[in-house]
């Protein structure tokens, strides 16, 4: 299974853009289509994929074990309650910062890609050695950005950064996206960033309340088919990685037809 | 002494990387009879304002300026500017080995074009020491910057300097002229607000004390060079 493990990098460079909780619900939407799926928290200095997975509370060992020997990888590894395709890769505390190295993400990427057909690694934000770190392990990327002219240009620089280290192919996911304010342009559109960043587009997330909810509670939205817009859009760019053709929603048309009306209806609070 | 003096009818500058010629000028000017003369500026880059100096320490000597020689051709531009005589000579043995038949200098320098292919991403800086040609996009963010012509075959919207070392006679050229910032020599523009008319390849250079942004023009590169 090693050779054909896809790892995948999702970056952003900017911070809050959306990384971990794509992390999340890809990993979940990827296991549920039925691959065995691992998620790895790259960001040392702050953790939180394990919290949008509701596993905080199961973790015993962490990658720093792990690289120390002091524990087998199975132990480390954090099933998902649910989906049991899922398992999480704890990172370890943030002292790791002070001596991790490449070639020790490296390894731990390579044992997991032995019992796993996707490694999702969630990177850290900025572009200092955390991301080193990360990007030294990784053979293709996913850039996520949001329709904001400084994650924009935070994405392009992280995308030089991976075409430089030579990592391919890098994909390009654009979250938070409001179809009202594109139609109004007070918010960059969908050709704007794909002008700058020349990268084939892996999908579009609507911007969705849902997605506070779901963080606040570890259940990524993907969890259980919910039909929300996010949850939506994080199914097909699942699908997409596995290779589905499945095309592109159009933010213009979405909102307008009659079945999005008749739920934004009932989901409105009356009193 | 004296006479060996009086037969010394030029005034040849230190090589550039060696000593500052307004210095070493002022101390040796003394030494030179009134008169008419010419000067050799060797490889010294000389604006007009650099040459109106320079001309203003000779006349104080009692001097006249007959000719200016110069192996740099920005300086033959300037001097002839002026109304100088002047004649460019050609630079002499900095690399002999290289190009022995090439009789100009100045194509010498002319054939230092860097080309690159790929788009020049945020936080990516392009340093080329002649011209440079750059097929892709300079995105926002991004950096190019040359000493002499700046060519973007594609979007420039990033910051592009041209003419770093000095050259105000150097231009920015691209097929879609979008900067955040433009950089001639010394001059320092910021990018046009409005969007550029699309499919108009557009050139910036220096006009009077700014500079301007107008159509690309076609003008052959090396002849307007030597003038």
């Amino acid at each position: 299974m090693s050779s054909h493990t896809r790892i995948i990098l999702v970056c952003s460079g900017k911070g809050g853009v959306g990384k971990t909780t794509l992390t999340a619900n890809l990993g979940i939407a990827l296991a549920s289509q039925g691959a065995k799926t691992a998620v790895l928290d790259a960001d040392f200095g702050l953790r939180n994929l394990d919290l949008l997975l509701g596993l905080e509370n199961r973790i015993v060992y962490t990658a720093q074990e792990v690289l120390e020997e002091s524990c087998r990888l199975d132990q480390a590894l954090v099933r998902h309650k649910q989906e049991s395709n899922l398992s999480l890769l704890p990172a370890g505390n943030p002292r790791m910062l002070d001596w991790l190295k490449p070639d020790d993400m490296q390894r731990i990427v390579a044992m997991l890609s032995e019992q796993f057909a996707y490694v999702l690694i969630d990177c850290p934000a900025g572009v200092e050695d955390g991301f080193k770190n990360a990007v030294s392990a990784t053979k293709e990327a996913i850039v996520v950005t949001n329709p904001e002219v400084s994650a924009v240009r935070d994405a392009d620089r992280v995308i030089g950064l991976l075409n430089t280290h030579g990592v391919k192919p890098v994909q390009l996911v654009l979250n938070r996206v409001r179809p009202k304010m594109i139609a109004s342009q007070d918010m960059l559109s969908v050709e704007d960033v794909t002008d700058i960043l020349a990268l084939p587009l892996l999908g579009l997330v609507l911007e969705d309340e849902q997605v506070i909810v779901s963080t606040n509670r570890g259940e990524p939205l993907t969890l259980n088919g919910q039909s929300s817009p996010a949850a939506r859009c994080y199914t097909n760019i699942a699908r997409r990685i596995q290779g589905e053709d499945i095309p592109l929603i159009d933010p213009s048309k979405e909102g307008s037809g009659m079945r999005d009306k008749f739920r934004r209806l009932m989901q409105t609070k009356i009193f | 002494m004296k006479d060996h003096l009086s037969t010394k009818r030029s005034i040849i500058l230190p090589p550039s990387r060696e000593a500052d010629w307004r210095k070493s000028l002022i101390t040796t000017i003394n030494q030179y009879e009134k008169g008419p003369i010419e000067i050799d500026c060797q490889d010294w880059l000389m604006k007009c304002r650099d040459l109106i100096y320079l001309n203003k320490i000779i006349e104080s000597a009692g001097l006249a300026i007959t000719i200016i020689k110069s192996s740099n051709p920005e300086t033959v531009v300037s001097a002839t500017s002026l109304g100088h005589q002047a004649h460019l000579t050609i630079k002499s043995n900095s690399n002999p080995t290289k190009n022995p038949e090439n009789q100009s200098p100045h194509l010498n320098q002319q054939s230092k074009l860097l080309f690159h292919q790929g788009t020049l991403r945020a936080g990516e800086h392009l340093i080329a020491e002649g011209d440079v040609l750059l097929l892709g996009d300079v995105n926002p963010g991004a950096k190019i910057s040359a000493g002499g012509d700046v060519m973007v075959w594609g979007r420039l919207r990033g910051t592009a300097h041209a003419g770093k070392s000095g050259n105000t006679a150097a231009k920015i050229t691209a097929l879609e002229l979008r900067p955040l910032q433009l950089r001639i020599a010394t001059c320092i523009a910021r990018g046009p607000e409005e969007k550029p008319q699309p499919g108009l390849a557009e050139q910036a250079n220096i006009e009077g004390d700014g500079i301007i942004i107008q159509p690309a023009k076609t003008t052959p590169v090396i002849e307007n060079k030597l003038l």
